[in-house]
């Protein structure tokens, strides 16, 4: 994510610097400059983040955010990773994402397909906009009633965030599919069934392949929104050993005390598997930010 | 209808259902497991975050130390929910405010007077717990650490220019002027953050002139009618502290409005102000500085006469057992294990805390030292701003009044506040 400005920014300046003279490169100058600035409310936070994370808690706390850690300490990290439970945390929230990721696409991808190839049909096209209609509903609204009713089924766990940001998403996640299943002609379909394939081979050798750009939208979509939630996993999670990452950070800035320098590195330790994410995932992201745009 | 399916299909197919099957069961499994084994699981919810290493280590040691519990030492349990959801947790551990209140007023928490722990409790501080709405005939809170809090100064500051701990207003503004004169910042003020003013500045200056409980007990019985003209209000009856607030306002640092608690923390570490109003949680993040500092306290003086002086206190920690929880037993076990003196007194001496038994030895950090005469003689209060319910935002109100609003007419906005809620209610 963080980058995405700055690739953009590289972008056009170096590609039209390529083939013309240089005047024409000056006249891009103004832009590059104010994207080169606009990078910087993303770099000047995560260098703070950085070099708190180093830093000493007397360090930490002597108003020079800016400062370079002297002396160079691991500590925070240690103690982020026992006060957290961090292994165990993290594999929670591995699951709850890794479950909403599959679950979003799949589940969605499924419903997207039924309604697109029954359009024709009214309870398939009402259908559609049941789902729509979800959109308007954000989970604040309906917190309280989620945590009775998962509370009654036993979902008071991990497996029940997955499943609430499945049914959550599935509007969006819905809308975006069915948007891209209309460009993908019929008669693809119709010969792999006169070769005599079924509506579930159908789906799942021709369909869910062709999906793949729109899979990987959501699927990026689906794991930043899960692997940053803190409401949801707050309030559904009964058992405090099974909470995930952002919620156990909550501890380190309270009303009455602060540990920037154990925060930021938990946050470090917290935001690396999205880093890590997004640099395999890049060309799909960027790819994906324009997916839904032109039918 | 179908065609007949060929068999990769079939394999293909089957095989990633039955995959996807297995890792739901896998994950239902992982849910639904609680380890533990058969001892019956305490879940002790506890998110001081700067006692969560010592509590946990607690914890730890008296699961090790019998086999009929297991305490789980939990942090991030989000306890409105969890009411919700009916699976509290078995025992809390938690700052007594307002919020609290509403769960014993409601009879969510059982009653503990049959355990000897609460007999223990001096009379005046399980009083406290009176000043907010109660579940009649119930016990339902033991309070375990009081905090105290009053004005935070810099003992060599003082020293260097001849001051003496101020014991009446007059002498307090006469140490304000004569540090102003010698070039010194008086008090820090950090108006960015509303509540350090609501807990600071208003509380303080409102708990040495009026008498907090007797206050919002008649606001309660005069509920929506509220307004200038009723026997107390806030126009009225806290105009002339205000006002006073609004004065001091005149002996802080010139960039408060900037500035936050972090900052003031930061500041006072480094020696850039004579006096601070906060309370002794303020100390455990002066402290991360590192400074050769030397603070103490005094409570504000806000009348003419010290016998009037009295500091603000807390309940910073009480302990409370839920009527749905599972572990009753348990909870009231361990409960009884962290009231033994040893343990409840060694927690008060670390973290800065006044005990709440009768045999409760006194503080022995200079820093808070002095609060102990008032604290013995039950000259204290409680503060004005944790009775206002969250629906009035009095802190912002507090701080748009720091910020040049009218005084009175402010006031007189959350007396309308006021009234109307106790229409709703």
């Amino acid at each position: 994510m963080s980058s995405a400005p700055g690739t953009i920014t590289a972008g056009p300046a170096a590609g039209t610097s390529e083939p013309v003279r240089a005047g024409q490169e000056r006249s891009n100058w103004p832009v590059t400059i104010i994207l080169i600035v606009c990078t910087l409310s993303v770099l000047v936070p995560l260098y703070v983040t950085l070099s708190m994370a180093f830093k000493t808690t007397g360090q930490a706390v002597d108003g020079n955010a800016f400062s370079l850690p002297s002396p160079l300490t691991f500590d925070s990290f240690v103690q982020a990773w026992t006060l957290t439970n961090f292994p165990r945390g993290f594999a929670i929230s591995v699951f709850v994402s890794v479950t909403a990721v599959a679950g979003e696409i799949i589940v969605s991808a499924l419903a997207a397909y039924a309604i697109v190839r029954n359009w024709d049909r009214r309870l398939f096209r009402w259908s559609f906009f049941y789902l729509l209609a979800a959109m308007f509903i954000p989970f604040p609204v309906v917190a309280l009633p989620q945590i009775q009713l998962t509370g009654l089924v036993g979902l008071d766990n991990p497996l029940g965030v997955a499943i609430l940001h499945i049914v959550f998403a599935l509007a969006f996640n819905t809308m975006l599919f069915t948007a891209f299943l209309r460009s993908i002609p019929v008669e693809l379909e119709e010969s792999m069934r006169i070769d005599g394939a079924g509506t579930w081979q159908v789906f799942w050798k021709l369909i869910f392949p062709l999906l793949g750009p729109m899979s990987a939208t959501v699927g990026i979509f689906a794991f930043i929104a899960s692997w940053n939630d803190f409401m949801m996993p707050s309030l559904i999670i009964s058992d405090p050993e099974l909470q995930t990452i952002p919620v156990l950070q909550k501890m380190f800035q309270t009303q009455f005390s602060n540990s920037y320098n154990v925060a930021f590195a938990s946050y470090l330790m917290a935001m690396a598997p999205a880093i890590v994410v997004y640099l395999f995932t890049q060309r799909w992201v960027m790819a994906g930010l324009t997916q839904g745009a032109v039918k | 209808m179908l065609p007949p399916l060929t068999s990769a299909g079939t394999a293909v197919s089957r095989r990633t259902f039955l995959a996807a099957a297995g890792g739901a069961l896998a994950a239902a499994g992982l849910a639904g497991c609680a380890p533990g084994g058969e001892r019956p699981t305490v879940t002790f919810h506890q998110s001081k975050p700067e006692a969560v290493p010592y509590f946990r280590d607690l914890a730890a040691k008296f699961t090790a130390s019998q086999d009929r519990f297991r305490v789980l030492h939990d942090m991030a349990t989000n306890l409105s929910a969890s009411f919700v959801r009916s699976s509290p947790p078995d025992l809390g551990c938690l700052n007594y405010n307002l919020e609290m209140a509403r769960f014993m007023e409601r009879g969510a928490l059982a009653d503990l007077s049959d355990l000897p722990a609460a007999a223990s409790i001096r009379d005046d501080v399980l009083d406290l717990t009176n000043w907010y709405p109660t579940y009649a005939g119930r016990t339902s809170v033991i309070p375990y650490s009081v905090m105290a809090a009053s004005v935070i100064y810099n003992r060599r500051i003082f020293e260097q220019n001849g001051l003496a701990v101020p014991r009446t207003w007059d002498e307090l503004i006469q140490v304000c002027e004569a540090l102003k004169a010698a070039g010194i910042t008086p008090i820090y003020g950090t108006f960015r953050d509303p509540w350090t003013i609501a807990q600071g500045l208003f509380d303080y200056t409102v708990g040495g002139m009026v008498n907090v409980r007797e206050f919002y007990k008649k606001m309660h019985e005069i509920g929506e009618k509220v307004g200038p003209d009723s026997e107390v209000s806030f126009q009225k009856t806290l105009l002339e502290p205000v006002k006073r607030m609004v004065q001091l306002k005149s002996y802080v640092n010139p960039d408060a409005s900037s500035r936050g608690y972090g900052d003031g923390n930061t500041a006072m570490a480094q020696g850039q102000a004579a006096m601070y109003f906060q309370g002794p949680w303020a100390f455990g993040e002066i402290e991360k500085a590192g400074t050769d500092i030397d603070l103490g306290t005094f409570p504000l003086p806000m009348t003419g006469d010290p016998a009037d002086l009295k500091v603000r206190v807390n309940i910073d920690l009480s302990l409370w057992v839920p009527e749905v929880a599972n572990a009753r037993e348990g909870a009231r076990a361990f409960l009884q294990h962290l009231m033994q003196p040893e343990i409840q007194n060694s927690y008060n001496a670390e973290f800065l805390g006044f005990g709440t038994t009768k045999d409760a030895p006194a503080v022995t950090d200079p820093r808070i030292v002095e609060m102990q005469k008032y604290y013995d003689e039950g000259r204290f209060y409680m503060g004005a701003s944790q009775f206002i319910p969250n629906s009035i935002p009095a802190a912002n109100y507090f701080q748009s009044i720091i910020g040049g609003a009218d005084p009175e007419g402010t006031l007189r906005r959350m007396d309308a506040d006021w009234a109307r809620l106790a229409f709703r209610a």
